[in-house]
């Protein structure tokens, strides 16, 4: 009788806590998403006048919708490739100097720092006034300002990229060497080079693949959460192509009132194709 | 997991609970003024409003709050957010049939009354109905007449500013003022000059529209398609032209005026602009920029206006938010806004419908050191055109030069 007392509490219990997940969770995404298409379509919003296709055709047309797309995934695409490599570097050859609480200490700093100081420090150290400058100066590489190359709101985005990765690699530095760690791989480099495998062999066939074997999902789903950033790509980047939420929020907050629903259509459809992936991501996981 | 049902509905019925005192469904339009000074005391005020400035943080927290509080029971609450952001608040709420706003009133300028007013967001008229707004010339066309619609009591003036730009008189003794000068200043030093994508930066495109219009007052009247899409192609073909010469070749643009304002402090650029007459005197006394720097106005005028504090539609409270403008209209919260160490920013009083007590207060207030006066930009000053200006310079300014 017991048992199933406390069979039935802890039914109880599992079924309240999915309760509140589908209340503070689920509810509000799904209340925001079906607001997001209502305004897209016209069908809500002050400004509008009921039901029309004008914002989709409109943002759709315009094709920047697609670039700031293209140039986001781009940006994260350069910015995972550099930071999973240093970190991967880093973890395959330097794993047991990490035990040093010092150096690990520096290496993870980066990553309790919020967007927007982050982005502040891209500025202090990348800008045409910024610390690379000065040191330039007074080396004599550059004779003022002007001569200093732009590293900040630049073509190649080379700000956002840099600032980043240097918040991204600490975060795969921690969980490769947690990987590293747990898997053993150091016993299985042995084990390699014990059966014939030199060095190179052992990191390319061996020590690599594993690492991001285990890490390929939260790889992805990095990638998805770097497309979606905005501090960052706000305070470094250019004025135009911007990146996805830069743009979404501008559309949002623009003077003409009567076209805030391009804002609400680009959100949509970003919705829509991170949806997508994150769903193939975890259907192939299983 | 009672006790977490207990917390959670206490914390909801908590968030749900309403902070404001005063509700009342008389129209406070009908009131007497003693009759209303009753009815605001002990209320709540939110109030909306821009938190970017030191200065008017500090005047609003360590002089007005309390002042309110001793001298009305008001307490004013200020909550973070300007322009678009109360726009999104407002329309929100009218979206949800909200009967009770979050902010009674608001700091605006004109697009944002313009905004508002399409949406029927501001309540009034009610300008009429404080005994300070007395004090003030509605006869000059600077304070009654917002980007060209009038402002019918339906907003009070809370300051009157002119926009101007920013040189170093020891490095650039002749700075442009026009935009044949522009040209010749930008090629001559390249990458000194750039135009910002915000408020002011599109003011000073105003600016060149107006002298591309032929005069100081080219740009008056409702919005004229036609003279827009003439007088905007000649602009974006200057730019265009000479953009090769901007800062970052005119690749990208600044988002907004502190980022412009710093790089003029580092030296990136040479020329920077803004209002406030240019806004010199905090920056020189913090040490930001040289003692030489100087603000001048553009030849053919650059744009007057004034900012404005509006009462909120489904505010529930009008009463307290009507006195605590009233209060901020007053020659003594007035003249302290005016503190050249402080806030620094022009008063909307007529000095002649001052008392003589009042008067001479006004003229002991110390003077700008380095800025010029409002009074000395008067000639060069011009009027804020429609709104609808200002929104398709902002369209069109990415379209045709950040997008090309």
């Amino acid at each position: 009788m017991k048992i199933l007392e406390s069979m039935l509490s802890k039914n109880n219990q599992n079924h309240i806590s999915l309760g509140l997940f589908f209340v503070l969770a689920i509810l509000p995404v799904a209340a925001a998403f079906s607001y997001a298409v209502l305004y897209s379509f016209g069908v809500v919003g002050i400004a509008n006048e009921g039901f029309t296709l004008r914002f989709w055709k409109d943002v759709l047309s315009k094709g920047e919708f697609i670039q700031s797309f293209g140039y986001s995934a781009a940006i994260s695409a350069v910015s995972m490739v550099i930071s999973i490599g240093l970190a991967l570097y880093l973890t395959v050859i330097f794993h047991k100097d990490f035990k040093n609480r010092i150096l690990s200490f520096i290496a993870y700093l980066p990553l309790s720092l919020p967007g927007v100081v982050a982005a502040f420090f891209g500025v202090q150290v990348l800008s045409k006034s910024g610390f690379f400058s000065r040191i330039s100066y007074n080396l004599g590489w550059t004779k003022d300002l002007s001569g200093f190359p732009d590293l900040i709101n630049d073509q190649f985005a080379l700000g956002i990229i840099f600032t980043f990765v240097s918040i991204v690699s600490p975060f795969f530095l921690l969980l490769f060497l947690s990987i590293f760690e747990n898997e053993k791989i150091d016993e299985l480099r042995k084990l390699a080079n014990s059966l014939g495998a030199n060095r190179r062999q052992s990191i390319w066939k061996v020590e690599i693949p594993i690492l991001l074997h285990k890490s390929k999902k939260l790889i992805s789903l990095y990638f998805i959460f770097l497309m979606g950033a905005y501090e960052i790509p706000l305070i470094l980047g250019r004025e135009a192509p911007q990146m996805l939420s830069v743009l979404i929020v501008r559309d949002l907050k623009q003077y003409d009132l009567t076209l805030i629903s391009e804002g609400y259509v680009i959100a949509v459809i970003y919705s829509i194709v991170i949806g997508l992936l994150t769903y193939l991501i975890f259907s192939r996981q299983k | 997991m009672r006790l977490l049902y207990i917390a959670t509905l206490a914390l909801l019925f908590y968030g749900c609970k309403d902070q404001k005192a005063y509700t009342s469904s008389t129209d406070p339009l009908t009131l007497e003024w003693s009759e209303i000074l009753a009815q605001a005391s002990g209320t709540e005020v939110s109030f909306m409003m821009w938190q970017g400035s030191p200065d008017l943080n500090k005047y609003i927290n360590e002089y007005i709050k309390p002042s309110l509080k001793q001298e009305y029971g008001i307490d004013l609450k200020i909550v973070g957010g300007q322009g678009s952001e109360i726009v999104q608040l407002l329309m929100g709420e009218k979206q949800a049939n909200a009967s009770d706003s979050q902010v009674d009133m608001v700091w605006i300028n004109g697009e944002t009354f313009f905004q508002l007013k399409s949406i029927d967001g501001l309540w009034g008229p009610f300008l009429d109905k404080l005994p300070n707004s007395k004090l003030i010339d509605l006869s000059n066309k600077f304070i009654s007449v917002d980007f060209q619609q009038p402002i019918n009591g339906m907003e009070a003036p809370w300051s009157i500013t002119q926009f101007a730009l920013v040189h170093d008189s020891i490095d650039t003794p002749n700075p442009p003022t026009t935009l044949a000068e522009l040209a010749s200043y930008v090629e001559q030093n390249p990458g000194y000059f750039t135009i910002s994508n915000d408020f002011s930066g599109m003011t000073l495109l105003k600016s060149f529209l107006a002298e591309l219009s032929g005069s100081p007052n080219g740009l008056d009247g409702t919005f004229d398609e036609a003279k827009y899409s003439d007088l905007s192609q000649k602009l974006w073909s200057w730019i265009n032209q000479n953009k090769k010469y901007f800062w970052k070749k005119g690749e990208t643009f600044p988002t907004e005026n502190t980022k412009l304002n710093q790089m003029y402090a580092n030296g990136e650029i040479k020329i920077s602009y803004g209002f406030g007459e240019g806004g010199i005197d905090d920056k020189i006394a913090q040490g930001l920029i040289p003692k030489s720097t100087k603000a001048y106005p553009w030849r053919n005028g650059t744009i007057k206006n004034s900012n404005y504090l509006g009462i909120v539609s489904n505010s529930s409270n009008k009463i307290g938010a009507m006195v605590v403008i009233n209060y901020l209209l007053s020659p003594d919260a007035q003249f302290r806004k005016a503190d050249v160490s402080g806030v620094n920013a022009n008063n909307v009083l007529s000095y002649d419908l001052l008392t003589s007590e009042d008067k001479a207060k006004y003229d002991q207030l110390p003077k700008r050191l380095y800025g010029p006066t409002i009074e000395e930009l008067k000639d060069h000053a011009i009027q804020e055109p429609d709104s609808r200006y200002m929104i398709k310079l902002y369209e069109d300014f990415r379209k045709y030069v950040i997008e090309k």
